[in-house]
């Protein structure tokens, strides 16, 4: 990744930013503000996991770890504490790096399956904290009575509107970060890992290192997906740090696509979507949810993005010459990795 | 899905007809008409799906009942209201999402919050932020609206009320524990917030009445345990004289059943106060008998005709015994429908002024009366007593009413201690 | 936290045998999803995720039955093989699609299935949980061991899991069947190289699993109210138990599943408001000391 590239990718940010402060001017109403402040939220969390599935191939099942402790931590802070919201954020982030690399210390040395259970086990043991510490946390009650929220440099988080461009404007910024990430050497050693651990410790990489920095960094941005979550809902909640959220991460990055850097982006806005559609449409939440999940699932056989990424691949070049980069791997090293 | 008023169709329809006619013959312009009779609609977030389903599906039922009725009767000066319903599948987050969606995309005016009380929180936020008139028909727990932190002007609670709850139980223990000597007591609650409040507040008024009472263990299941036999082999173990559990629903049933397997209730006395509801009642295959239970909602309680009446138009209707969210949910409706018809207006604050402090004419509440106390928002009033249980249909007969006084008198007292006034 | 009564229980006979026996019962339901679980996993290198709906579906099958017959016997039975029936149509029909798909897509067919078997339950039994009745058989007053309480019905669930799990693990460590199975879960081509054909033995190993799921749910039905949505709890202690144990033993299972339910009973004693922590502890701590479980064999 050379300077020009990230003036370029930072321009195209800052762009796609501007028109997504305008919208709400566009598209009237609080229901597209809120759509977008939970977009935020998931598409943050999702991407951070994707860091870890996508690209170092590192098949977490509790991610939900950070998204939980982002949400606490955040909500624990400006309620306790007299400090501005930066300030809280911060913190929230740097405990959130001392937890990952203290928890991914224990479980980046497991592979496969197993690195999945034992984040697992790490994340329900936040959450079974969170609801025997009661004093502090409100047990399964949650944080109630709100989070308060001081303007600073003139953004006032109780207006719907600047809660919007707060939570895009994170979005926007994790987003390029995150993609700045896999698209440096860091980025590559990772897939590299992925691709074959067993060759990476013979070109001098410390594979733990490197994974263990993989861990943090995707913790790092779960967590500051949690923080806009406990924006949205005022408050935190147990469930925030129970497997279903993971679970939802999962079936997001499933659903979008795993090899294609917005991949979790689209199946975070699927998910979403789909939710949303289905709870307001029938009470047969399940029924019509887990039809359609199944129809994406066996249908494509991949996500949506990882489809669309072959597709135009295929018509890119009609003789199958070699591929470029990632989707190819991944789809030659997941049948491997998962067994047969 | 949108849920609309089921009945009545024929006769709202020439309703809706005479209203238009006499709107525009008054103001002319006939476009207003329609916005006359513009459906007030009605937001309610509730669990439809998963383990506790069946609290979305009386609730619903309990305030539909109400709305029906409404109406049938012409509605607001023609506006027939408008029930939503969605399912949160019973997390905090989704309810405040379909809240925020009911207001912001749905145009509803009023909220029922017929969720958990993890959602009762959260939704309380949003009553906070936006200003709608919100009730809560189902969330027990004390300090959604007991503390003054957590008050919302337009936000009430159609519900019974943990402290009160306790109050009632631990009197009513404390009488049979004098006479039976009772001394010994373990509890067995579900571990979360409801639990863990009424289990120390039960004790607590049981010991205040009842000196010689002692707690000599407490068991913990989490909430939708499917399985109670660790809890019930060590109340066994410590061998107490008495039991009380706030475990309900289908956790309830199963405590039950795998008790009489262990013949707990030959051993010891079981205050379980969340037997008395139809829906535990008529799940239970072998009701043992003279279980104590808090009366949640039954159609010989209070024992008057009305009671009865209400109980078998509900059936009949559904096809289905009202249960206590039941009637949380047709007062928190009925005090909504009272104020809308006094105030002719949707406005939430002129709707939260008519509400605070009302009362309702509802057979389940005592002399016929529910009010709404002004100052914290919350449900007083509702028939509560205590009584055993038999096997069959009514199930719980003879039930004793507990004084109003003496817990509107003690939950004040709880109150200071608990710093909230 | 309350040790002190978790040591005077230790030194009491009657406490001991009481929570013993609860952690036993409580265990050997467990073991027959886990080890269904387990062995999936083991021989499919599939994270059937749907076994905790399995298990429901066996309860409410049971429950139709039980309904219609009156028999005990036959309930659970039409339970066991209703489940065996459904897993074998659940394989062909979605699992057999995703065989060596990235484990997290497997996740989410299972989970699309879940979401559509819960809603089922709910549109089919409706949305009131139900209660079984115990079987008159078994109303009887509990036999009392040295001052500890075992009730009839618990001791015959206990000889009849403890039966299944010796014929399970007789048909998988003694018959031609049981040998296929294993080789088939750790050389998939070589098994079929010698002319097996690996789809049946898929299959088959989960009309097995499915089998089991239904049973446990039949034989618990009697004492567990039975709602949409049951399977969840019981779906993430299997896999706790999977881990605990060894993933594709079933020896694993047992043991793991046993010592979850001592767990269990136990820690409600020692420390009730942190057992369900502890197990995850457990399942942690296994995992990093030895990835493979208990009687796994070799390492991550």
């Amino acid at each position: 990744m050379t300077r020009s590239s990230l003036l370029r990718d930072s321009l195209i940010a800052i762009a796609v930013f501007a028109v997504l402060a305008l919208l709400p001017f566009i598209v009237p109403g609080k229901g597209f503000t809120d759509f977008m402040v939970r977009l935020a939220a998931f598409g943050i969390f999702a991407t951070s996991l994707n860091l870890l599935v996508g690209y170092a191939g590192m098949e977490s099942f509790g991610h939900g770890l950070f998204f939980g402790l982002g949400c606490y931590s955040f909500g624990l802070i400006m309620q306790t504490f007299p400090v501005s919201i930066p300030v809280a954020f911060l913190a929230t982030v740097g405990l959130s790096i001392v937890v990952g690399t203290v928890v991914g210390a224990i479980c980046v040395r497991l592979n496969e399956i197993y690195f999945a259970f034992v984040t697992l086990a790490f994340q329900m043991l936040l959450h079974s904290l969170i609801i025997a510490w009661t004093p502090i946390t409100g047990g399964d009650q949650g944080l109630t009575g709100g989070i308060p929220r001081p303007p600073f440099l003139g953004i006032r988080l109780d207006d719907y509107y600047h809660l919007y461009l707060f939570s895009t404007g994170l979005l926007v910024a994790s987003l390029l970060a995150m993609y700045h990430i896999v698209q440096s050497p860091f980025g590559y050693t990772l897939r590299m890992i992925r691709d074959n651990a067993a060759r990476a410790p013979f070109l001098g990489i410390n594979v733990f290192r490197v994974r263990l920095m993989a861990y943090v960094i995707a913790g790092a941005f779960g967590a500051i997906g949690g923080m806009i979550m406990s924006l949205f809902v005022s408050g935190a909640f147990p469930d925030f740090a129970y497997w279903t959220i993971s679970g939802e991460a999962i079936f997001m990055i499933m659903l979008g696509g795993i090899t294609v850097f917005l991949g979790p982006m689209v199946g975070a806005v699927m998910l979403l979507l789909l939710n949303d559609f289905v709870t307001k449409m029938t009470t047969h939440y399940g029924l019509v949810l887990g039809l359609v999940i199944l129809l994406f699932a066996l249908g494509l056989r991949k996500g949506l993005m990882d489809f669309a990424a072959d597709l135009w691949r295929d018509r890119q070049t009609p003789t199958s010459g070699p591929r470029p980069d990632t989707a190819a791997k991944t789809a030659a090293s997941a049948p491997a990795r998962a067994g047969e | 899905m949108t849920k609309r008023a089921p009945n009545g169709v024929g006769r709202r329809s020439v309703l809706k007809g005479t209203a238009a006619v006499a709107a525009a013959s008054t103001i002319g312009f006939p476009f207003v008409s329609k916005a006359q009779n513009k459906p007030i609609k009605v937001g309610m977030v509730t669990v439809l799906s998963g383990r506790v389903a069946i609290l979305g599906s009386a609730s619903q039922k309990g305030a539909q009942i109400e709305i029906d009725a409404f109406n049938a009767a012409g509605g607001l000066g023609g506006r027939p209201i408008e029930l939503i319903v969605r399912d949160s599948k019973a997390k905090p987050e989704e309810a405040a999402r379909i809240a925020r969606e009911f207001i912001n995309s749905e145009g509803c005016e009023i909220l029922l919050d017929a969720d958990t009380s993890a959602a009762a929180f959260a939704i309380q936020e949003i009553a906070r932020e936006t200003g709608i008139l919100t009730i809560h028909t189902n969330s027990e727990t004390s300090s959604l609206t007991a503390d003054p932190k957590l008050h919302v002007p337009t936000a009430f609670r159609s519900a019974r009320q943990g402290i009160h709850d306790a109050i009632a139980g631990g009197s009513y223990a404390a009488e049979v524990s004098k006479a039976k000597k009772l001394n010994r007591w373990m509890g067995c609650s579900p571990d979360y917030a409801y639990g863990r409040d009424s289990n120390k507040l039960f004790f607590e008024y049981l010991k205040r009445f009842h000196k010689d009472a002692e707690v000599i263990g407490e068991s913990w299941p989490k909430l939708f345990q499917p399985d109670y036999t660790e809890q019930l082999t060590k109340i066994l173990q410590s061998k107490p004289q008495a039991v009380y559990s706030c475990l309900w629903g289908g956790d309830l049933t199963a405590f039950i059943d795998q008790s009489s397997i262990y013949n707990l209730f030959a051993q010891t006395e079981v205050f379980a106060i969340n037997i008395a509801d139809y829906a535990v009642l008529t799940a239970i295959k072998n009701l043992p008998k003279g279980i104590h239970s808090g009366s949640r909602y039954l159609s010989t309680f209070p024992p008057t005709k009305e009671n009865a009446d209400w109980s078998a138009g509900y059936r009949k209707k559904f096809n289905e015994y009202p249960l206590n969210w039941s009637w949380e949910n047709s007062a928190g409706t009925k005090f909504v429908l009272d104020a809308l018809k006094k105030t002719n207006s949707t406005d939430s604050k002129k709707l939260a002024e008519a509400i605070s402090g009302a009362s309702i004419s509802v057979p389940y509440g005592v002399d016929g009366k529910l009010t709404m106390r002004a100052g914290d928002n919350t449900l007083i009033n509702y028939s509560t007593g205590w009584g055993q249980t038999i096997q069959k249909d009514p199930f719980v007969p003879d039930v004793k009413s507990v004084d109003w006084k003496m817990i509107l008198d003690l939950e004040t007292e709880w109150k200071k201690t608990m710093k909230y006034i | 936290m309350d040790l002190s009564a978790l040591a005077s229980c230790l030194i009491t006979p009657s406490c001991v045998i009481t929570q013993t026996t609860s952690g036993l019962i409580i265990g050997l339901l467990l073991f027959l999803v886990a080890a269904g679980v387990s062995l999936i996993f083991g021989v499919l290198k599939v994270v059937n995720f749907a076994h905790g709906a399995f298990y429901m579906l066996g309860a409410y099958f049971a429950y139709t039955a039980y309904q219609l017959s009156g028999n005990y016997l036959i309930a659970v039975l039409a339970g066991g093989i209703g489940v065996a029936l459904f897993g074998l149509v659940f394989e062909r029909l979605l699992i057999s699609r995703v065989y060596g798909s990235p484990v997290l897509m497997q996740l989410l067919v299972c989970y699309g299935a879940i979401l559509i078997l819960d809603d089922l339950v709910k549109i089919i039994w409706g949305a009131d949980f139900l209660s079984f009745g115990m079987p008159s058989a078994f109303q009887q007053l509990p036999f009392v061991f040295a001052g500890g309480v075992v009730p009839v019905f618990y001791l015959f669930l206990i000889v009849v899991a403890l039966a299944i799990a010796g014929l399970l693990g007789l048909l998988i460590s003694k018959t031609r069947y049981g040998k296929i199975v294993r080789a088939a879960a750790v050389n998939p081509s070589m098994v079929s190289a010698l002319g097996i054909n690996t789809g049946v033995v898929y299959a088959s190993v989960f009309v097995l699993g499915g089998f089991l799921a239904g049973l446990a749910g039949g034989l618990a039905a009697p004492v567990r109210s039975l709602t949409a949505g049951m399977g969840t709890s019981i779906i993430i202690e299997s896999f706790i138990v999977t881990v605990i144990g060894g993933m594709g033993s079933v020896a694993g299972a047992l043991v793991g599943s046993i010592l979850i339910g001592l767990v269990r009973s136990f820690g409600t004693i020692g420390f009730p408001l942190f057992t369900e922590g502890l197990m995850f502890v457990l399942m942690a701590v296994v995992l990093v000391l030895k990835p493979s479980g208990l009687f796994g064999k070799g390492g991550a």
